[in-house]
């Protein structure tokens, strides 16, 4: 029963950590910025949240509602879909940031017109949604199924181990926060720059595998089996997976694909940025 | 950007219309079971190059998720359910598959041979 109710609480805190991530880290960035940038990136950021969560409900009624009539095919084309378009949507997030980052942090002029600041606001809340809603589905899933049909005598102590997971997710968001404050800018961005990137990786790799499971992408066979010195199963492998990208036994396509993402990062971390993109408005 | 809500747009409403019928053809159906952690058989035989059916009960009392990155399969079961799963044809090999919901425990595995 214990471990049942320490499985909760670590699945929890797990469910939440991309999200906490995503959230966390722009949440830091805008903090940073002139009180007006902040004022309205925080409305659509955190309007992502809240979308997110009511989706993920929604979406984890549909789930289990509807789950026969929900083709396999079509399920796996939703969530592949899902994971692509956050990966696109972070390493697009952690570009933007880049171009902003460098301004001076008070009276920033944004070099940003108008209507390219709507469309970058538009991601933020979309990211900020697919964030949620992905792993916040699984999560409501997750606990209703460990709630219901319990008598209503022992349902306390799971609801306790939930409540202990989301604040041992909201400390790791506050960790994030007090990261955001205490390092400086630089080099909180430069930390916070590869995890997203990682993260994105991680999605992308989750994304491949749902193509090559719809057939839209050969499989073109394992390459290697690493599985004996590092599994990507299991409370550390599993984590491993879920924030870089990690596979024990890839598929010669994950490889292609994984190696060709952090060539055309590094490219693009490496190049010099073109000298429009940091003009003054 | 404009071509990524396309995307998002045009997979929400393949799901939504995706036919439900399964291939006309029969495959062969293999049972696993989950059950808080504990997975039956722990190592499961298949005929390598031929679809495949798995047919996974969850048995326990906690949500489980039947995941495997070998196989690019995640599907959330919820207690005393039992879900169909499709497998295309695999190469010989071993696959392994775990409870998402259940880190702790061994992971099992589906050897194609």
């Amino acid at each position: 029963m214990s471990a049942q109710l320490g499985n909760i609480v670590f699945i929890v805190w797990r469910e939440s950590v991309e999200a906490l991530l995503v959230i966390g880290i722009l949440e830091a960035w805008l903090a940073s910025r002139d009180p007006e940038t902040r004022r309205s990136g925080r409305k659509w950021l955190w309007s992502g949240v809240a979308g997110g969560i009511l989706g993920a409900i929604v979406l984890a009624w549909v789930l289990t509602v509807f789950d026969d009539t929900l083709s396999e095919d079509g399920r796996q084309m939703f969530q592949t879909a899902m994971v692509l378009v956050a990966a696109a949507l972070i390493v697009q997030m952690v570009v933007w940031m880049r171009r902003n980052g460098r301004t001076l942090k008070r009276d920033m002029e944004t070099a940003l017109t108008g209507a390219v600041e709507r469309r970058s606001w538009w991601s933020v809340f979309l990211l900020a949604l697919l964030a949620v809603l992905r792993e916040g589905s699984e999560t409501v899933i997750f606990l209703w199924g460990s709630l219901a049909g319990r008598p209503v005598g022992e349902i306390g102590a799971p609801v306790l181990a939930a409540l202990a997971g989301f604040a041992a997710a909201a400390g790791t968001y506050g960790l994030l926060q007090l990261g955001g404050r205490i390092l400086s800018w630089r080099l909180f961005f430069r930390i916070t720059e590869v995890m997203l990137l990682c993260l994105a990786g991680a999605l992308l790799m989750t994304g491949v595998g749902g193509l090559v499971d719809l057939g839209w992408l050969p499989g073109l066979g394992r390459l290697w089996d690493t599985s004996r010195l590092l599994p990507d199963t299991g409370v550390f492998g599993g984590l491993l997976a879920a924030l870089t990208g990690y596979r024990a036994r890839p598929m010669g396509i994950e490889v292609i694909v994984f190696a060709a993402y952090w060539l055309s990062i590094g490219w693009m971390l490496v190049a010099p940025r073109p000298a429009a993109s940091v003009r003054p408005a | 950007m404009r071509n990524r809500h396309r995307l998002a747009l045009a997979a929400l409403l393949a799901l939504l219309v995706a036919p439900t019928a399964g291939k006309a053809e029969e495959q062969p159906v293999f049972k696993l079971e989950m059950a808080d952690g504990r997975l039956t058989p722990s190592q499961l035989s298949v005929p390598a190059g031929k679809p495949f059916k798995l047919q996974v009960t969850n048995a326990g009392t906690a949500t489980a998720e039947f995941e495997s990155k070998d196989l690019h399969k995640e599907k959330v079961i919820a207690p005393r359910a039992t879900a169909v799963v499709s497998i295309k044809a695999l190469a010989a090999g071993r696959y392994d598959y775990f409870d998402e919901m259940q880190p702790k425990a061994p992971a099992g595995v589906i050897v194609a041979e």
